[in-house]
């Protein structure tokens, strides 16, 4: 349950960036630590053609599906489900530690909305390692 | 997820949800509806000696504003602005004669590929084809840029190919010989004094504005500038560059 509600969080902050970026929000508001628009308009706040904000978003709602899902009464003992979100958080926590990375030491700008976002995926990401340690394995033995 | 508690809560983990859910709403719905210009928008020092001739012009001389824009042609923010604003900003403001702009090169330190972009509108320029490059350049960012190439000048080169009129082999001489270097510092120069530290930024009228502006927050501001700037004078502003900024300011003025 946690997990969802963090997600929605994410979902909402991703949302965010990708006004800012789809040019919706003029400015964005930010802490007086970091620079949020350097770090949004450095050429790393793009993948693929698609802000990387976008990609938050795609993978906020993908966890927060999943982890509904699991709220379900025919998925609730499910330990694929388990794993899946484990797998799925464990590389959005992987791809949140690089895109710190390029903050901190390429571009030298620090986006407290992607700070944030980046907590979240830790949360999330021990949360459902907790889960699946608890259930998963258990049930897959 | 804890799944011990899940039957147990699961109304107040709905209304937890809906609350976040609501609460993020509003949230949005707040932050988008906030003036854009309160916290881009500065009085520009009127201590700063004006831009004269510097950068490249488009438009008339006896335009009422004249729009002063420093960018960096690697900057994802300029291109939006070059290739969703600026063709509005083009056909209704500048083509009708009511204001003209001004590019002033600001190729910031991160950005890998900017000066070579940067020499190659200049040399561009020399030819009388900045402008035309200048949209090239923005339209195929993703080509040339750090990320894309090691190699700018030979994809900028490519670029330039598409610029109608375009004696290429004196194109190419000017990209290889770096001629334009010293014209391009001089353009960071005047942005580095005059403390730019976002691109775009756009002087409009005497106030200075960060960040790619919208069309109608762009007309808008326009418009203020126009309703401020004396009816004889052919610009506005403190810092306006239009009195002899061009030959033809110079001469076209009354």
């Amino acid at each position: 349950m946690a997990i969802a509600v963090l997600a929605l969080v994410g979902a909402f902050i991703g949302l965010y960036l990708t006004l800012y970026k789809l040019g919706v929000i003029g400015t964005l508001a930010c802490s007086t630590i970091g620079n949020c628009e350097t770090v949004q308009l450095s050429r790393w706040s793009t993948l693929l053609g698609v802000p990387v904000a976008t990609w938050g978003v795609g993978y906020w709602v993908s966890v927060l599906a999943i982890a509904m899902a699991g709220l379900q009464e025919r998925w609730a003992e499910s330990p694929g489900l388990s794993l899946a979100l484990c797998l799925l958080t464990g590389w959005g926590l992987l791809f949140s530690a690089w895109l710190t990375y390029l903050e901190l030491y390429v571009i030298h700008a620090i986006c407290i909305w992607c700070v944030t976002s980046a907590v979240l995926a830790t949360l999330v990401f021990v949360l459902a390692f907790l889960d699946w340690r608890e259930t998963g394995p258990a049930r897959a033995g | 997820m804890v799944k011990s508690s899940k039957s147990r809560s699961n109304s107040a983990f709905y209304i937890l949800l809906g609350v976040v859910a609501v609460a993020g709403i509003g949230a949005l719905i707040f932050l988008s509806s906030r003036p854009r210009e309160a916290r881009s928008a500065s009085p520009i020092d009127p201590t700063l000696p004006p831009v004269q001739s510097e950068g490249y012009v488009i438009g008339s001389a006896t335009a009422p504003v004249e729009v002063t824009e420093f960018a960096d042609f690697e900057c994802p923010a300029c291109e939006r602005f070059a290739s969703i604003t600026e063709p509005d900003v083009r056909g209704r403001l500048v083509n009708t004669g009511t204001i003209r702009m001004r590019f002033i090169d600001y190729p910031l330190p991160m950005h890998h590929n900017t000066w070579n972009a940067s020499r190659a509108a200049a040399c561009a320029n020399a030819q009388g084809k900045f402008w035309e490059m200048h949209d090239l350049i923005y339209a195929n960012q993703d080509r040339w840029n750090g990320e894309a190439t090691s190699n700018p000048d030979k994809v900028l080169k490519e670029i330039a190919r598409q610029v109608p009129g375009l004696d290429q082999a004196k194109l190419d001489a000017c990209v290889d010989s770096k001629e334009m270097q010293a014209k391009i510092q001089a353009h960071y120069n005047i942005a580095q004094q005059r403390q730019i530290g976002v691109t775009p930024t756009f002087y409009i009228g005497n106030t200075k504005f960060e960040g790619a502006l919208s069309y109608d927050e762009f007309k808008k501001q326009v418009d203020i500038a126009a309703a401020a700037a004396p009816k004889s004078a052919p610009a506005t502003g403190a810092e306006s560059p239009a009195k002899g900024a061009t030959p033809a300011a110079g001469k076209t003025k009354k």
